[in-house]
């Protein structure tokens, strides 16, 4: 979505993003193999085909890490949140270099036989009883495939022939994908001859997922709990005073039942809407007004404050909440009103 | 709005701090990966000396013995006499006719070596009567021995592959053992160093059948008896003294 409402397409940002991540994942793959050819004794390095094998698998499950550390960095810092605008370039690199990994060992370890490649890898190795002997590939195998469904519905296309809650649904499988990584990589290196110390660096960056993502969710909370005020009578919950909310931003409520709320104050008027962008899910209230329209912090998609849709020629609509404003305090409507409702905002400063 | 620190990815603008914050995080994270790759490329293990020269094309005279897997026994290598397993481009036996063996031959194709061990990847078999029919002598016992270590595909071992050994490898393995391919011992912590690996057959001195796919490539325990046969060394094992460990 764009200011002048058109579709956008590729602008500076964009190139310089796809050109760091192209740069990096080249530096990488280099260094990996060169390391492996010129600090191995003369003439016992691996082959070219097993370094490029070990290097975009390790290049796919760094990129993983990395990205499933945008999410909660950029909850913790807005300066993260240019990097989570197209994270979607960095999963499908991830999948690319996964699929070059697998590619290659089916190819190469499956292959040059009679029998069929798909078929060796069910018989090569059937000690799915055995921790020390589990075939580990069928993890990256099974993470592979979780991957190719993200990347394959990762356009926006996707995104609206699903429904956004499919869509988030498919797509917060990485999860799972990451998992079936971390198991992959530690199971190998502790059954093959790398060591621990792989098994350690992975695990390592399961715990730093985990860690970002359990701090962000608990600074999240905080800030929850820093506004989610006592119902009033009528069991209109309390946003606190307009003047508390800064001008063009939001606070957030959370309702006993139901989603999260976000309270927006554009000058002497406030406005409350769903806090879930209708296009993956981001945090609306963290967002601001911009242009006379609410703009999603992660996207940039945009919602008009006083009915929940989004400028034609666009077509997302989100629930909006009545408000008023007693004594200069805000309290919001449990309920929400159905997606794209005009609502009046209650006005700061006039007598409630 | 140059100066606006909120980011709207469409815009294609960035405030000033934060384009210059975008600049150095790029920069560090090309460095960074740099480093990373670096980092774990070296640490990665290697493989040994194996060696497979496809594009030197050689021809090697001896005979041909079928047992207990197919092979040359030349003296053209250097080292006096010494068994040369005879295998095809990818993880299948090959077959040869009857008539070409225990007489002399010549065989074409390329070399896989890893220190004294040799296999040749056969491109043709001729009838050839110079090195007349080369005997393999007899054999020495050399008694009885308990190892602990893999059971490796000769062929990925001696430098089809490298590695060519550890589980990473086992589904190759795999492959090469049901395909008829040499099988060869290494003993633990000598897999990668280039050194002699056994000759892996059983009790009888034949090659194993289906009842050893499972175990290649897995850390293993052998109960045995070592024998020495043309400058090769071999563990004869019964199946059932093969212990996965």
């Amino acid at each position: 979505m764009a200011a002048g409402y058109v579709i956008v397409g590729w602008n500076r940002f964009k190139r310089a993003y796809d050109g760091v991540l192209l740069a990096g994942l080249a530096a990488f793959l280099a260094a990996h193999a060169g390391a492996g050819i010129l600090l191995a004794p003369a003439g016992q390095h691996p082959s070219e085909v097993q370094l490029l094998i070990r290097a975009s698998g390790a290049a796919a499950f760094s990129l993983l890490t990395i990205i499933l550390c945008i999410g909660p960095l950029a909850r913790l810092t807005p300066r993260v949140l240019p990097v989570l605008y197209n994270r979607r370039h960095l999963g499908v690199a991830c999948f690319a270099a996964a699929l070059v990994h697998g590619g290659l060992v089916v190819l190469w370890y499956h292959g040059f036989s009679e029998v069929n490649a798909f078929v060796s890898l069910l018989i090569s190795n059937p000690r799915y009883g055995s921790f020390g002997g589990f075939p580990f590939e069928s993890l990256g195998a099974l993470a592979l495939l979780i991957l190719f469904v993200m990347a394959a519905t990762s356009h926006d296309f996707w995104n609206h022939v699903l429904g956004p809650r499919l869509w988030k649904w498919i797509h917060m499988s990485v999860y799972a994908a990451y998992g079936l990584l971390v198991g992959h990589v530690m199971l190998g290196a502790v059954q093959g001859e790398k060591g621990l110390a792989q098994a350690a660096l992975a695990g390592g960056s399961a715990l730093l997922v985990a860690g970002l993502h359990i701090v962000a969710g608990q600074l999240e909370r905080r800030r929850d709990r820093a506004v989610d005020g006592p119902p009033e009578g009528e069991g209109w919950l309390d946003a606190g005073p307009a003047e508390a909310i800064p001008d063009g931003r939001a606070v957030i409520l959370v309702p006993p039942m139901g989603e999260r709320i976000a309270v927006f104050r554009d000058g002497a008027k406030v406005y409350a809407v769903a806090n879930a962008c209708r296009h993956q899910g981001g945090p609306l209230g963290e967002g601001r007004i911009l242009d006379g329209c609410i703009v999603c912090p992660w996207h940039g998609f945009q919602y008009r404050p006083e009915d929940g849709c989004s400028p034609p020629p666009f077509t997302e609509k989100i629930p909006t909440y009545r408000t008023r404003i007693t004594g200069g305090w805000v309290f919001v409507e449990p309920s929400p009103q159905p997606p794209g409702t005009p609502i009046a905002p209650s006005i700061a400063g006039e007598a409630g | 709005m140059a100066d606006d620190p909120f980011f709207v990815g469409w815009r294609g603008e960035l405030a000033g701090p934060t384009r210059r914050g975008l600049l150095a995080a790029g920069a560090g994270l090309v460095a960074g990966a740099g480093a990373l790759g670096l980092g774990l490329g070296a640490a990665a293990p290697h493989p040994g000396p194996g060696v497979w020269d496809q594009g030197r094309k050689v021809a090697v005279t001896g005979t041909i013995y079928p047992e207990p897997y197919l092979h040359l026994l030349t003296e053209d290598l250097g080292n006096g006499l010494r068994p040369v397993f005879l295998v095809g481009a990818g993880k299948d036996r090959i077959s040869v006719r009857p008539a070409l063996t225990f007489t002399g031959a010549a065989v074409t194709g390329t070399l896989i070596q890893r220190g004294e061990h040799a296999m040749m990847a056969v491109e043709g078999i001729y009838p050839d009567p110079a090195p007349g029919r080369l005997r393999p002598g007899p054999e020495t016992d050399l008694g009885d021995a308990v190892m602990t270590g893999e059971i490796l595909d000769a062929k990925c071992w001696f430098g089809a592959m490298r590695p060519g050994h550890g589980k990473t490898h086992k589904a190759c393995a795999a492959l090469c053992a049901r395909g008829g391919l040499p099988l060869a011992f290494g003993e633990t912590g000598r897999c990668g160093d280039g050194k002699a690996a056994l000759l892996f057959l059983n009790e009888r001195g034949r090659a194993f059948g289906p009842g050893v796919w499972p175990l290649v490539a897995d850390p293993v325990m052998v109960r045995g008896r070592i024998f020495e046969v043309a400058g090769l060394r071999q563990v004869r094992v019964k199946l059932a003294d093969v212990t996965r460990l």
